[in-house]
């Protein structure tokens, strides 16, 4: 059993390396740096929301912050590579900035408060023109070989996805972990048993703020225009909320499966047409109520998502086996 | 200058009358149930097209369709919401609630996007343009009109609140939910009427900001923010202290214009309500406690 779960984590980590060769350039390469490029955002979402139990709607500040350090530092001559750590770190200093007073709150109330602190900064971005350009955005030079370059941004967003994912399970493991899980359950007696909540929550909330920079440094260098609508704009948020909760909030694996999911829901969404009855829908028309939907049906049905759903699966297949066994023998 | 100040002046304590409408509605909601209603938001959004089918499309008062027509069909729409949707996760963690409050906003907007799309929408009325004078202030009708709708609302309200038996009812289940359930109120049925309430508030505010400004469907979630903001400054339970917070942020965003470029304007009530948090950490529980604490028995 082991030694088949092995396998096949071995068939598709040769699979995703091989993408970009057979197929350079190709959609399935697209979709492969978008899916990393999700899969970094929902473990980041994750480390706060999941684990420390505190839901941000304001996440996408991160990434915006992340997308202009980057391409600002970029268009002043900084080293392109070199702005990726610079705009994690821009990003989880900003991080700092905002947390210090809003993670006094807790749970709804922080939640509430991230909305601002989204709308706030978005504001920023828009009216602070000199730095940002305004609305119109920032567009960076295009590489010369854009082939090869974007062939290298998907093995460097792969590189990333899995840091993010050792950090999300040396986190899941360690006292700090523990800690935010303590803080997720009763944060009245996880300070009473000693643990520091505030300064627990500041750290996670840096340390998801310094991936969610990273994805969004990978962004604007992948896309190479970025303007305050998409790097700062609401539904961003939007789906880093949808994706850890698709596939199981505060698990290690279902921010990734959720992610890996919403993508190809995204994609179909956003391309698909439908033809009933003569008149022809575009499904992209549909896209936040397709994702209000899956939000509320989750939340009253599973509210742990797919890895809920797998575990009561899995319980259920176990307990009838269990029950055969018994007829069996007793037949 | 002192002119400039006057109409300044003027026109927040209009606008005070519909921030603090829509508050009530989320103060309500909060109060009963502990649940923050994030449809809220869309509840404000529907609200403006309702209007806006009904003056627009069906020419119908635009004073009789958001006083007589709006609140009603809204109430139901709450009653709808807390039965199907709030009440199976009540005892789930707030979180729960939150999340799923969220995904019936996304909705909302979405529904309202696929009927009306995105395009900006205003309501022009006969009373839009009328203004009169006092001294060198000009006053707009409109505004007054529904600053005067929104206030008198509020009023009755307060009367219905502090009257009735069901008022009555309900300010007892915002204090105590068990104790009024011992008392013998049906606290079930206190929430779908809370939650009734605090929707109509929503749609009723939503309307009547859709004769003074334009919206779109993604209109409701500044005025949210907002609607937080003061619920923050002026405490859940409080009446007065709901009129008082939107009178103070209405104020500080009329005054900002002096600094700040109009286009900055929401930040202001991001500021105000991260200084009202930190002035009164804990947020809106830190501000209850303060008050129980200080209840004479």
């Amino acid at each position: 059993m082991r030694a088949a779960r092995i396998l096949v984590f071995l068939g598709v980590l040769i699979l995703l390396v091989l993408i970009p060769v057979v197929g350079r350039g190709t959609y399935f390469q697209h979709l492969g740096f978008l899916t990393f490029l999700f899969i970094i955002l929902s473990v980041g979402w994750n480390l706060v929301g999941g684990y420390a139990g505190q839901v941000s709607f304001g996440h996408v500040v991160f990434f915006g912050i992340g997308a202009y350090t980057t391409a600002i530092l970029w268009l002043r001559g900084i080293p392109q590579l070199l702005t990726i750590p610079l705009a994690g770190i821009v990003a989880a200093l900003y991080g700092l900035l905002w947390g210090w007073p809003c993670l006094r709150l807790r749970g709804p109330y922080f939640s509430i408060a991230t909305i601002g602190v989204g709308e706030a900064t978005r504001l920023l971005a828009l009216n602070l023109e000199n730095l940002t350009g305004g609305a119109g955005g920032l567009t960076l030079p295009t590489p010369e070989d854009i082939h090869f370059y974007l062939a290298g941004f998907y093995y460097l967003a792969f590189l990333l996805m899995v840091g993010s994912l050792l950090i999300s399970a040396w986190v899941r493991n360690s006292r700090f972990g523990l800690g935010l899980f303590a803080i997720r359950m009763d944060e009245d007696a996880a300070e009473a048993l000693g643990v520091h909540a505030f300064r627990y929550k500041i750290l996670a909330l840096l340390l998801s703020g310094f991936l969610v920079g990273l994805a969004g440094s990978l962004y604007a260098q992948y896309i190479l225009y970025i303007d305050p609508g998409t790097v700062f704009g609401f539904s961003m948020s939007v789906n880093m909320i949808l994706m850890p909760i698709i596939g199981g909030i505060g698990t290690l694996w279902g921010p990734v499966l959720g992610a890996v999911i919403f993508t190809v829901i995204q994609d179909r969404i956003m391309t698909l047409s439908l033809n009933l009855w003569g008149f022809s829908f575009k499904l992209v028309q549909f896209h936040l109520l397709v994702y209000g939907a899956l939000l509320v049906l989750i939340i009253l049905f599973e509210p742990r998502g797919l890895v809920g759903l797998a575990e009561r699966v899995h319980r259920r297949i176990s307990r009838w086996r269990q029950a055969r066994a018994v007829i069996e023998t007793a037949g | 200058m002192t002119t400039d100040l006057a109409i300044l002046l003027v026109s927040a304590v209009l606008v005070a009358g519909v921030y603090a409408t829509m508050s009530y509605g989320l103060a309500l909601i909060f109060g009963v149930m502990k649940v923050i209603n994030l449809s809220h938001a869309g509840a404000v959004m529907l609200g403006a097209y309702i209007a806006y089918v009904l003056i627009v499309g069906l020419r119908m008062n635009p004073f009789i369709a958001t006083v007589l027509v709006v609140p009603p069909l809204f109430f139901l729409l709450g009653v709808l919401l807390e039965r199907v949707f709030v009440r199976p996760v009540r005892k789930a963690p707030p979180i729960a609630s939150l999340l799923l409050l969220f995904g019936v906003w996304l909705m909302m907007q979405n529904i309202a996007y696929i009927i009306w799309t995105g395009e900006v929408r205003t309501i022009t009325t006969p009373y839009t343009m009328m203004r009169f004078k006092v001294g060198e202030v000009p006053i707009n009708v409109n505004r007054l009109a529904v600053f005067l709708v929104g206030a008198i609302t509020l009023l009755l309200l307060h009367q219905f609140m502090t009257r009735t038996y069901l008022g009555k009812a309900i300010r007892a289940t915002a204090q105590d939910s068990t104790a009024a359930k011992l008392a013998g109120i049906n606290t079930d049925q206190i929430d779908m009427v809370a939650f009734g309430l605090g929707t109509a508030l929503a749609g009723m505010a939503g309307a009547l900001t859709s004769l003074i400004y334009a919206f779109d469907p993604n209109f409701g979630g500044s005025y949210m923010l907002k609607s937080f903001c003061i619920v923050v400054l002026g405490g859940v339970e409080s009446f007065l202290g709901v009129a008082l917070g939107s009178l103070i942020l209405a104020l500080a965003e009329a005054l900002s214009v002096l600094w700040i470029r109009a286009g900055m304007q929401d930040f202001v009530s991001f500021v105000v309500l991260i200084v009202a948090l930190l002035v009164t950490p804990g947020g809106l529980p830190g501000l209850l406690q303060k008050r129980y604490a200080v209840r004479p028995r």
